[in-house]
């Protein structure tokens, strides 16, 4: 299903076609070729499906209810980092704190109303990506370094504002969040319309196409005279958006917010945006693609499961799976450049 | 909070960096933070009480506790700092939730020779060395919480969380909860914490004891949650459509924070909590809300092992330890099974969590 040669074609194609894409032109003329990204999938896309099809109980409502739900927290932070890293800004390490900053700020903001919190949330995550944002696209900061530190920072303060003890709300209103409309729960309807809007950012707005341009070539986009600093801004404050609504999502369905709620959404984030083919090295990649990437991981996940296998099988699969990926993307990368 | 050597060694080093350059600063740093340990000794951490009417003035303390980034730990911390504040007995901080860090902290612990180095073993394998090497260097060891490794249970001293209790005072909640619905038997899904840890192990053998007894009712999956809620949440919602929603009766959450979120689990799959026919969920070691949830009707029960008592206990066992009262080698904190029943009496105890 998903194929970052074909993502990287379409992207090229709209770019190409605002006339901003520069010499991506030549890519999207290139007549298109099974890569070795697209050779795994071929072959693992289909023995996920037997493997599926055959286990007990994975075919049934509940189940793909199950699956989309698993996906969703760990989704909606993953489209947000699609938009990071195609940007060229690699990944952010700090995506746990902020998420469990934001959840503290939701809960601990409860007595103000629903709305109001919703609001003062959803700015504190922007806030804190966005800064880091500016640090990397103004400061040409490293990303890896500048968010470990702002994790360290980040999760520290959160320790000392809270004392180390969980945050509760002041009432119940949060539960909202917790609603199923259809059977469903809200952040899986939060992811798709995240997801729409990630993928209209990226095709449609002139900051979206910036993006693949800054993280193809940044220097050449700067030299190009493209508001480099400005549109990778823009991608932070996004991902800080996403962080922030799986913050209240997190603080909601486990009712308070302790300091290591976040658990381990950073990698988990990373790991669906890479599955789902975006180049880590940026320039490539869709928010469709990291939104196959997350329900391929939560359905591999759940097939473990339903055969028995332990949590630890499961984090196994799901790391070698993230390796060769980015193994076979990366080689992909280097051929190219060639 | 603890008032150890951290700040001193942050004054040398920001007065270092003022040199010319950063390496040489650095090092200078360094030199100097280690010259001013090596030459206070002793001194180097906060005395609490210093007035000559403390009885336990000059005795050290070198606390390898859970860090503040820890729920449990953070007041835990706190109880035993203000129990042992009017002691004088000086303590330094030197707590963390890796358990990579705490093998480095420990070994230093030692090479600082306190009159009693107080831990919660994240690792019990790992510590099994550094244990042996503060032995040999004559510094007593007191545990708490969890169980050091039997390989060196005769050389610690230890305030332990009576884990096969929790255990089963689980499997009692579910066996009740069960039983009042009517039922005659019961699909049972289990969360542990990290099963590698004595703690985990020793839960679910307490656990299991009790369930032989019931043999209707029978665990049908268990699964290691890493005592990580949001892992928790993800893997209830797996499991209540793998066995659907006839398929499961009870579950049981390790830890509160862990049971909260199958109960979200199940609501959200449409599966009733609770009541006359739903779904029975228990935990351990009290959270406020669990308290919360349990006086919502939705969580059956848990039980205490909240830190407060055990740092009371812990903090008089150190006074008893070090005032020459000889206290026996292993004490055992009293829990509690909380239900709907009892669980006014117990709200105050679980709230600071």
């Amino acid at each position: 299903m998903t194929d970052a040669d074909t993502a990287t074609a379409t992207a090229t194609t709209d770019t190409g076609g605002s006339g901003t894409a520069g010499g991506r032109t030549g890519a999207a003329t290139r007549p298109t070729r099974p890569g070795p990204l697209t050779g795994l999938l071929a072959v693992a896309v289909p023995l996920l499906v037997v493997v599926a099809v055959t286990t007990d109980r994975f075919l049934t409502v509940d189940n793909a209810r199950a699956i989309v739900a698993s996906a969703a927290f760990v989704g909606i932070t993953a489209i947000g980092a699609t938009l990071v890293m195609i940007a060229g800004s690699a990944v952010s390490l700090a995506t746990s704190q902020t998420a469990t900053v934001v959840a503290m700020v939701f809960l601990a903001t409860q007595r103000l109303g629903l709305a109001t919190a919703v609001l003062i949330a959803i700015a504190c995550g922007v806030a804190l990506s966005a800064a880091q944002g500016a640090a990397v696209g103004f400061g040409q900061a490293n990303p890896i370094v500048l968010t470990i530190a702002a994790g360290f920072a980040i999760g520290g303060a959160a320790t000392w504002f809270s004392g180390g003890t969980p945050v509760y709300p002041a009432n119940r209103a949060f539960e909202l969040l917790n609603a199923t409309p259809l059977g469903l729960p809200l952040a899986v309807y939060v992811l798709l319309v995240v997801t729409v809007l990630a993928q209209w950012t990226l095709r449609r707005t002139t900051a979206g196409r910036q993006m693949y341009l800054i993280g193809e070539n940044r220097a050449a986009a700067h030299a190009a005279g493209l508001p480099v600093g400005r549109v990778i801004v823009i991608a932070w404050a996004f991902f800080g958006a996403c962080t922030g609504l799986t913050g209240m999502f997190l603080a909601s369905f486990n009712t308070s917010a302790t300091v290591n709620l976040g658990g381990t959404l950073t990698l988990d984030a990373i790991a669906a945006v890479l599955v789902g083919g975006t180049a880590i090295a940026g320039g490539r990649g869709s928010a469709l693609h990291t939104l196959g990437g997350a329900v391929l991981i939560s359905v591999i996940s759940d097939v473990l499961l339903l055969r028995g296998y332990s949590t630890g099988v499961q984090t196994l699969v799901k790391g070698a799976l993230v390796l060769a990926v980015v193994v076979i993307v990366h080689l992909r990368s280097t051929r190219g450049a060639r | 909070m603890f008032r150890t050597r951290t700040p001193r060694t942050r004054t040398s080093r920001a007065n270092t960096l003022r040199t010319r350059t950063l390496r040489t600063g650095l090092a200078a740093s360094a030199l100097g933070s280690a010259l001013l340990v090596a030459a206070c000794g002793g001194e180097a951490g906060t005395s609490s009480g210093t007035d000559g009417s403390a009885p336990l003035a000059g005795k050290t303390v070198a606390l390898l506790g859970y860090g503040d980034s820890n729920p449990w730990g953070a007041y835990f911390n706190d109880v035993f700092a203000d129990e042992l504040a009017s002691t004088g007995v000086e303590i330094t901080d030197m707590t963390t939730m890796d358990p990579g860090t705490q093998v480095q902290k420990f070994n230093q612990a030692v090479a600082q020779q306190p009159d009693l180095i107080v831990v919660s073993i994240l690792d019990t394998q790992a510590m099994v060395v550094p244990i042996q090497k503060a032995k040999s260097a004559g510094v007593p060891v007191l545990a708490f919480d969890g169980p050091p490794d039997p390989a060196v249970a005769d050389d610690v001293l230890s305030v332990l969380s009576d884990n096969e209790k929790l255990g089963e005072y689980a499997a009692e909640n579910i066996i009740e909860g069960l039983q009042a619905q009517g039922r005659d038997s019961g699909k049972i899904i289990v969360l542990t914490g990290t099963k590698s840890m004595l703690v985990t192990q020793h839960r679910m053998r307490g656990f299991n004891r009790v369930l032989a007894n019931a043999p209707q009712y029978e665990v049908i999956d268990e699964q290691d949650a890493n005592w990580d809620p949001q892992l928790s949440g993800t893997i209830a919602q797996q499991l209540l459509a793998k066995y659907g929603r006839d398929g499961v009766q009870a579950a049981y959450g390790m830890a509160d924070y862990m049971a909260l979120p199958i109960i979200q689990a199940a609501k959200q799959a449409g599966i009733p909590v609770g009541g006359e026919d739903g779904l029975i969920v228990t935990g351990s070691n009290c959270f406020r809300a669990g308290i919360e949830s349990i006086r919502a009707g939705e969580l059956y029960g848990t039980a205490t092992e909240d830190p407060g008592t055990i740092a009371v206990q812990t903090a008089d066992y150190v006074v008893r330890y070090l005032t020459g009262q000889n206290p026996p080698q292993s004490e055992i904190v009293q829990e509690e099974r909380i239900t709907a029943e009892n669980v006014d009496e117990f709200a105050e105890q679980c709230s600071h969590v």
